[in-house]
């Protein structure tokens, strides 16, 4: 067992990928480890010999062929969705697919600069020898440039515009200039960049129109169905727990069956059976959200009660996750309460519970 | 020799060939699928009048109305081929089962089991499992993009042939290709060592081709059970060629078809990918969306990218959605759907030559007339119908004893069709629910409006039924929907009853606006209060109306706030929502009565608002006397002229009578007046004078008799003051109030 607290995907699925390289068949795009089907294969699971590649990301499998489909051309890929569809999760297994390199990352944050896109100097070595390529400090994109590799950038729109601009010569052009060396330095074939970006957090700026051009976009949707989303939830579930050492059992189906009902309901604005149209909270119920509310309630149940989940830690996080500082959303949760889940039989215990919290 | 040549309906690719095919074999006989007793309506279907998309519409004679329809349009191959018959002087004829048997059959299968009777259910969902992909899109990437006659050819027949492989043949299919071998094997009788070139669906070839007439084939289809049926041609729409509207052989993109059509006449399928990309994005730019050619390129990459990974020559019009979604749409479907749905779908209509056309809707007015005894209203001049919807317990058969009843919703239905045939009158009693009174006359009009029902459905019921459906997915607000609830009720549509509850619950989860919410309560405590008088299914209206009332109660305190117009919408929907209360039991009264208190009590909210809620609250003795007065001398306190009568009238707009009877009342608004400046009295005054002149004369005269009180005046004086004549002065001020500066009162 590693002491790293997470591994790169090509690390953590090294057998997997050599598996895929040595029973290619397919022809091999210009900088990539392997072919598209490959990839594919690799992100949506199934066999590669006699090796099971494992599924890593669980949702409709034509997106996942748009994006492979738009890395071949050349065109940059930029994700976006809600936070919680799994975004930088893809961009990851996708650049560990094709180049089997996830590393070249760019954290998007508002002090993001343009030289951490471009490149910045060692400035002591630029004060004594004055500019040189010693003194050059590459940026992940520059180095992807070079490699005919691909670079990411998380979070995108969380950069100032002025910066995200940076990428639009260097997407249209596909070479970047660095006028101290009075140098240009072309991308060589399977240079490409995967941007991720929100579209419903608070402090975010708006992407160019000129920059969004440049992009082929694709949005990540939440899980299709409710037996996939209680699939993902579970198998993280059990991941967080075993890594977080928590000593609460397992949520058991019924729990968690019930938190991803209320979350889809709420999301999708209507009861599952399509009955019931329901108002939308205005924060955001994702499946990373189930997950977190889940591991929340098993350290409540853990730390304080007798290690099972009860309906009362439930609504707790519940309480929690759904109402976040918005009076509407109580309004909201209220509804919900009332109008579905008073009339569920084997609900009753929880919508006491959340009732009383919600009062 | 009898040539065969398979199709799929509607495929752009098989009409091309299916005119290299004729040329080829050069056939004396064309044999097409199709009604075999409806051949000669093929000439009129391929006059250079008509303007494809069309149908053949075949319906029975007697009601229950059964319809079968057979569309074409410009890209289905069974069309080319006949015009191409037509064309070249060559006999050709329609060869599957006359259409009465078909309707007979239909006539005695479940009538929900599907309209087409060409493609058995779960042959293609399984063949999906198996190649992977939809069928749609496996039939683009293997036929459709063929480009030579002999890929084709080989291509159809293997096709039809794997088709049959992965589903048994049904007794339906049976009896139909038995027919048609029969039809052939005739048919070559009569024309010995001559060419015969049969058309039909891929699947059937198989069937058909060297596949001898057996005794056992004749067996099968001598006397087949029939029914007496018409046929005509009617003009047809892509919209309901489109699989959208139900039609299970019909196709899923008429428009794009029509572009791949255009695409291999031109000579090259290899622009159609091109073509619907530009068509996409000049849709966008026509409707204010920016979207540069340089997108438009990299669509056409990618959509050639993913046909290549997923095993296609070109990209089919799955490939192309999704590079228009990904580069186009930048990323979202609903940003290009409309242009989607326009260019796939297409808005195109037929148009047919005059007197080509006698539809099953006209049929089926026609008889509905008859049938409910309304014919002498058909002619030029105006006359009245009153209906009284109740049992007639005089009459011996349920059916006259509802005849006027089935006369109301045969002419609501046709009001809702918008045809100008029957116009409703106001009724003598307003509130009388069991009468209805109607104005009938004909006119062309009203004929060509009929016609035109007949591309919603194919009788006044189901044409109504359709309408009403589309009305309803285009409703926006909780009102509108309720309103048309109300509407298929009145027609007599159960379904679409049902339907209308389910979008008016989707609604109301949505709606924030009281009141939209109230006045769809209104309309439904309506329905529900003298509703049985329809015979109608009911039961699932209190728990909607459950929940309304519900979002009501939520909805009202966020609005309550808000300016004189609001709050008159709201005083409906308050008074609406009130007389449902007192209506119906089920509703939560308790939580009505505490959310009046609230807005009576509130200082912030409305005083229009307020006042009348105060007034609700007093007419139904839910306040107490104490409380009443509070609110009555804390609203008409000194300082707050405008407000105190804004108040007093919304507080006057109920129960006159028991305000008048409240003498404390009336010192309390003299107390108020007596204490005003001159500059807020002027305000006061407008108001006031606006509340009381809705007021009767006596009313006001009995006004007049309590403020003389208040004041210690005579009963008499009072009056005769109040009665006298105005003197110039007076005159003078009172028309200097109509330059007076109303601004929010």
């Amino acid at each position: 067992m590693s002491d790293i607290l997470r591994l790169p995907a090509e690390e953590l699925y090294k057998a997997e990928l050599e598996a895929l390289i040595k029973n290619e068949t397919d022809p091999v795009p210009a900088g990539w480890k392997m072919s598209p089907r490959s990839v594919l294969t690799y992100i949506m699971g199934g066999k590669s010999g006699k090796t099971v590649i494992t599924p890593k990301y669980m949702g409709d499998r034509r997106i996942v062929e748009i994006c492979i489909a738009t890395l071949v051309t050349d065109r940059a890929l930029l994700l976006i969705g809600e936070p919680g569809p799994a975004k930088s999760w893809l961009s990851e297994h996708l650049t560990a697919a094709i180049n089997g390199d996830s590393s070249r990352v760019i954290q998007g944050t508002a002090g993001t600069t343009e030289e951490q896109i471009r490149y910045s100097w060692n400035y002591a070595l630029l004060l004594a020898k004055g500019p040189s390529h010693e003194a050059l400090v590459k940026s992940p994109v520059y180095t992807a440039m070079e490699t005919g590799s691909i670079a990411r950038i998380e979070e995108i729109s969380r950069c100032a515009s002025e910066v995200q601009d940076a990428l639009i010569s260097i997407l249209s052009e596909k070479r970047i200039s660095v006028p101290e060396l009075s140098e240009e330095v072309p991308a060589k074939k399977g240079f490409s960049v995967i941007a991720t970006a929100n579209t419903r957090d608070k402090g975010v700026n708006e992407m160019s129109s000129a920059l969004k051009r440049r992009f082929n976009i694709v949005v990540l949707p939440a899980p299709a169905d409710m037996e996939t989303e209680i699939n993902i939830v579970n198998t993280r579930v059990a991941q967080l727990s075993d890594s977080f050492g928590l000593t609460a059992k397992l949520p058991d189906r019924t729990a968690v069956e019930r938190v991803v009902t209320i979350f889809r309901e709420l999301r999708n604005g209507q009861t599952l059976d399509g009955q019931v149209k329901l108002k939308q909270t205005s924060g955001v119920l994702s499946s990373a959200e189930a997950i977190s509310l889940l591991i929340n309630s098993m350290a409540l149940a853990g730390s304080f009660g007798n290690g099972e989940i009860s309906d009362a830690d439930l609504a707790s996080a519940l309480q929690g996750a759904v109402v976040k500082d918005d009076t509407k959303d109580k309004a909201v949760w209220a509804e919900y309460l009332e109008n579905v889940m008073k009339k569920r039989r084997d609900c009753a215990g929880l919508y006491a519970e959340c009732r009383e919290r919600n009062a | 020799m009898t040539e065969f040549f398979g199709v799929r309906h509607h495929s752009p690719a098989c009409a091309f060939y299916a005119e290299e095919f004729l040329r080829r074999t050069q056939p004396e006989v064309l044999l097409i699928e199709g009604p075999s007793d409806l051949s000669g309506l093929i000439p009129q279907l391929c006059a250079p009048e008509v303007e494809l998309p069309g149908a053949i519409l075949a319906y029975t004679e007697e009601a229950p109305v059964h319809t079968v329809l057979y569309p074409f349009a410009e890209f289905s191959p069974e069309y080319a081929a006949m015009k191409w018959a037509v064309k070249n002087g060559v006999e050709v004829r329609f060869c599957d089962l006359p259409s009465g048997c078909v309707l007979a059959q239909i006539q005695r299968e479940t009538p929900d089991k599907g309209e087409s009777p060409d493609s058995p259910p779960n042959v293609y969902e399984r063949m999906e499992t198996v190649s992977g992909m939809d069928n749609g899109s496996f039939w683009e990437y293997c036929f459709e993009q063929c480009e030579s006659y002999e890929d084709f050819l080989a291509a159809a027949e293997n096709y039809g042939a794997e088709l049959r492989s992965f589903s048994g043949n049904d007794q339906q299919n049976s009896l139909r290709e038995a027919f048609m071998r029969r039809v052939i094997s005739e048919c070559e009788a009569a024309h010995p060592g001559g060419n015969i070139a049969v058309m039909t669906g891929a699947f059937h070839t198989a069937g058909l081709k060297n596949v001898p007439f057996t005794e056992q084939d004749r067996a099968l289809t001598e006397k087949l059970p029939s029914v007496p049926s018409k046929a005509t041609l009617m003009p047809y729409s892509y919209f309901r060629l489109s699989e959208r509207s139900g039609y299970g052989a019909g196709c899923r993109a008429p428009g794009y078809n029509e572009l791949m059509w255009e695409c291999r006449r031109s000579g090259d399928i290899r622009d159609s990918a091109a073509q619907y990309l530009a068509k996409i994005a000049q849709y966008q730019r026509e409707h204010g969306f920016a979207c540069s050619t340089a997108e438009v390129i990299e669509a056409k990459r990618l959509a050639d990218t993913l046909a290549g990974m997923r095993g296609g020559m070109l990209p089919n019009l799955a490939d192309l959605r999704d590079a228009a979604v990904t580069c186009l749409g930048h990323g979202s479907f609903s940003e290009i759907s409309l242009a989607c749905a326009d260019i796939e779908i297409g808005t195109k209509i037929g148009s047919m030559p005059e007197g080509a056309v006698c539809t099953s809707v006209q049929e089926d007015f026609m008889r509905q007339l008859k049938e409910l005894k309304l014919q002498k209203y058909r002619k030029a001049s105006a006359e009245e119908l009153s209906l009284d919807l109740r049992e007639n317990l005089r009459v011996k058969t349920e059916k006259a004893a509802f005849l006027d009843l089935e006369r109301s919703f045969f002419l609501h239905r046709l009001k809702s069709l918008g045809v100008s045939f029957c116009i409703q009158k106001a009724r003598p009693q307003d509130n009388a629910t069991w009468a209805e009174l109607w104005e009938l006359r004909w006119s062309p009009q009203a004929e060509i409006e009929i016609v035109e029902a007949s591309l919603k459905g194919d009788t006044v019921e189901q044409a109504a039924a359709n309408d009403l459906s589309l009305r309803l997915a285009e409703a926006d607000s909780v009102a509108e929907t309720a309103r048309l609830l109300d509407t298929a009720f009145e027609c007599g549509l159960p379904a679409c009853v049902k339907t209308a509850a389910s979008s008016v619950q989707r609604q109301t989860a949505e709606c924030s606006s009281a009141a939209e919410i109230g006045s769809a309560i209104g309309t439904l405590s309506g329905i529900l209060r003298f509703g049985s008088i329809r015979r109608l299914e009911l039961s699932s209206l209190p728990e909607l109306m459950e929940k309304l009332f519900l979002r009501f109660c939520l909805c009202l305190p966020s609005g309550m706030v808000c300016d004189r117009p609001a709050a008159e919408q709201l005083i409906t929907a308050v008074s609406a929502v009130n007389d449902a209360c007192t209506a119906h039991d089920f509703l939560d009264g308790a939580r009505f009565t505490a959310l009046l208190s609230d807005i009576a009590d509130n200082n912030f909210a409305s005083p229009l608002l307020s006042g009348f809620c105060c007034a609700v609250l007093m007419e139904r003795g839910l306040i107490a006397p104490d409380k009443l007065s509070e609110l009555i001398g804390r609203r008409l306190s000194p300082g707050f002229a405008a407000e105190g009568a804004q108040w007093f009238e919304g507080f006057s707009k109920k129960n006159r009578r028991a305000l008048i009877s409240r003498l404390s009342v009336w010192e309390k608004l003299c107390d108020f007046t007596a204490g005003l400046s001159p500059e807020e009295f002027k305000p006061v005054l407008v108001c006031l004078r606006r509340t009381f002149a809705e007021y009767t004369p006596a009313e006001k005269s009995d006004i007049a008799e309590n403020i003389g009180e208040v004041l210690g005046i005579s009963k008499q004086a009072a009056a005769e003051f109040a009665a006298g004549e105005l003197n110039a002065q007076e005159q003078q001020d009172i028309s200097s109030l109509d330059d007076f500066d109303f601004g929010d009162i």
